[in-house]
């Protein structure tokens, strides 16, 4: 058939409105969500972000640009907090990461009272972070807790002290409450994934001829990559952003040897009162953690496809 | 190639028993089928001889060699799953030379060796890809390719069509049963299907509540089932039931529960009132006007090769089976008759076979 092109125009008029309709339609079905998006998550991260760019008195607020970030080029004590942030999160997270492991792989053998030792393990994890900060913070005191006494019949240390009036030993502190707060957390998820394995696929290696080790190597860890990849960066994002052990324990000190970028940002913001200043630096570990995750997510993906 | 011997095989798991002193005698390059309802105990036999469950008493042994203590890798045996237990991170050439690799052969060898599989069933073109990009039947096939390219001595199958739809799963049938004629490895097959177990192997045996009810040929066991499970086990449809007792008169006759009676063979170990059960296969119950029963036609199931149909009769629902039509419909009273040595009988307590 053949029409003439000014017919096909006139069709085609009132059909470019009803699309407009139809690209309008969808977005309407999910105002409710965007718009709770916005306001939840969206609102808040701009006014946060909108503060590093102020500088805050007593009564009033004036805009300074980028002064803020000026400020953090020059300052040592920051400079101090990321190195210190970088060794807490890194020494946290490895010993949280192999004994969450190393405790999910004997859940994972079956043993009389495993429910409950399941149960157990996952105790610490419920406990309110600045108990178990006090916990800690006491069991450390030579006065009152036994952990000093025990480190100094073992020779580990010369007098029995409290390591954390030591600014060399202080971070340790700190490290081993989360290192005892967070197993629970790897150990649960890793445990979850290493059930998700069939069975059958170990036994299929064990006639192939793998090891036990191989079978681990082999079988077991390329099923855990994936959840090992998502936890790992959870657990950096949180422990990087985790205050409340330390503020407790030690409140940064002793001289700043414990002084990581959040309790940095809450003693700016809440202490010195800067709340500009304390948000410029929020707004710079934000940044530092997004780059990580992407960089972790990109390594995952080249992983996945290689192994 | 090696036969396998089982001799007073058993399992326990902590005070039960699943497995009551197996004893069997797998020759060298047949091809056996284990057969029997869930939980009966067959799968854990094949477990016991791969190795991957461990026996609780007597004696495994593939070849001349006793392996009761030898590693599951040590057995010279290949196992094909239910699941397939494909490594999901592998592509099909890694699944597949994932033992070569293991055992350090060299990379020619298990090039060759996964080619060959590969070529052999048809999976040359997929080599490269992962086991999720592949159908069921693809899988099912790695799983085997996996297998035969240990060259082992002892093939395992443990349900290993079960995860097939219908139409795949007789295809399969077809396939595994062609390998084991070209490669001629002693096979041991876990079914709970009785047509795949009818269709498959050189020997069938049957278990239940783990025992072995009874070991032979396909027809054989159709033929001349030892009791009454592997009677109603083997044969679908399966076969009729007729609680009975004997009357000795001028013919040796199983008189039913509604007083009709049927004639018996001469020459079985039988005497006046004994409590049998008669076993009616469903093809051996003619429609004929002089028929000894006599009963109402209940549901008919045309089928166009076939017509199955069910006869009210002592209170039980035959099951009739007729070539073509059957010329019956529902509510027809008939008259059936069926030759006295094509009936199976039962003891009615034990359930053994009676001559």
């Amino acid at each position: 058939m053949t029409y003439a092109v000014s017919e096909i125009r006139s069709v085609g008029k009132p059909r470019r409105k009803r699309l407009s309709h139809a690209a309008i339609e969808p977005w309407l079905y999910l105002s409710p969500a965007i718009i709770l998006l916005v306001v939840v998550l969206l609102v808040p991260l701009v006014i946060g972000i909108s503060y590093s760019f102020r500088k805050f008195s007593a009564f009033k607020s004036e805009y300074v640009g980028l002064g803020q970030y000026q400020a953090m080029l020059s300052d040592q004590v920051l400079g101090q907090a990321l190195v210190n942030t970088l060794w807490w999160t890194v020494a946290s997270l490895f010993f949280q990461f192999f004994l969450g492991l190393g405790l999910a792989l004997l859940l994972d053998k079956p043993f009389r009272g495993r429910k409950a030792v399941q149960a157990l393990v996952f105790l610490p994890w419920a406990v309110p972070s600045f108990l178990s900060g006090l916990t800690w913070a006491w069991l450390f005191n030579p006065i009152i807790g036994p952990l000093p006494h025990w480190l100094f019949a073992l020779g580990l240390k010369a007098e029995p002290t409290n390591v954390l009036s030591d600014p060399s030993t202080a971070m340790w502190g700190p490290i081993v409450a989360n290192i005892w707060f967070g197993i629970p957390f790897f150990a649960i998820t890793l445990l979850a994934a290493l059930k998700s394995i069939p069975s059958e696929l170990h036994e299929a290696a064990a006639i192939d001829g793998a090891s036990p080790w191989q079978r681990f190597t082999k079988v077991t860890l390329p099923f855990l990559a994936p959840t090992i990849a998502i936890t790992v960066m959870l657990r950096t994002i949180w422990i990087a952003t985790f205050a409340d052990l330390i503020f407790v324990m030690t409140e940064g000190g002793p001289a700043g040897s414990t002084n990581t970028v959040p309790v940095y940002i809450y003693v700016s913001a809440f202490k010195s009162l800067d709340k500009g200043y304390a948000s410029a630096v929020a707004v710079l570990l934000l940044v530092l953690l997004i780059a990580y995750a992407i960089a972790l997510i990109g390594i995952r993906r080249t992983l996945v496809r290689h192994v | 190639m090696a036969s396998v011997t089982l001799e007073k095989v058993r399992k326990d798991y902590g005070a039960v028993r699943v497995l009551h002193a197996v004893d069997l005698e797998i020759a060298d390059g047949e091809f056996v089928v284990l057969v029997g309802p869930s939980g009966c105990g067959k799968s854990t036999l094949l477990r016991m001889i791969a190795g991957l469950e461990e026996a609780s008493g007597g004696e495994i042994r593939i070849g001349e060699r006793l392996v009761n203590d030898v590693a599951p890798k040590d057995r010279d045996i290949a196992m094909v799953f239910q699941s397939y237990a494909l490594y999901p991170h592998m592509d099909v050439s890694k699944n597949m030379g994932f033992s070569l690799l293991l055992k350090k052969a060299e990379k020619a060898t298990i090039d060759s060796r996964v080619d060959g599989a590969a070529k052999r069933l048809g999976l040359d073109t997929f080599l490269q890809r992962l086991p999720r990009q592949l159908s069921g039947g693809q899988r099912q096939r790695v799983a085997m390719g996996r297998a035969i390219v240990r060259d082992p001595k002892v093939f395992l199958f443990d349900e290993p069509l079960s995860n097939l739809d219908a139409k795949l799963r007789v295809h399969m049938r077809a396939e595994i049963k062609a390998l084991h004629q070209q490669l001629k490895t002693t096979s041991v097959y876990v079914t709970h299907d009785q047509i795949e177990a009818m269709t498959m192997a050189d020997r069938i045996v049957v278990m239940h509540d783990g025992l072995i009810q009874q070991v032979g040929a396909p027809l054989d066991l159709y033929d001349r089932p030892a009791n009454m499970f592997v009677a109603g086990f083997i044969g679908s449809p399966g076969m009729n039931f007729l609680p009975a007792t004997v009357r000795k008169g001028a013919t040796l006759e199983a008189v039913l529960a509604d007083g009709q009676a049927l004639r018996l063979p001469e020459g079985l170990p039988l005497t006046h009132g004994d409590a049998i059960t008669v076993g009616l296969r469903p093809e051996h119950i003619k429609l004929a006007d002089e028929g000894a029963l006599k009963g109402e036609v209940g549901v008919v199931e045309p089928l166009g090769l076939s017509t199955q149909f069910y006869v009210k009769l002592a209170s039980q629902q035959l099951c009739v089976f007729a070539m073509g039509r059957a010329g019956v419909k529902s509510g027809d009273v008939v008259r059936l008759a069926a030759e006295p040595d094509q009936l199976h009988l039962f003891d009615a307590k034990s359930g053994e076979r009676i001559g």
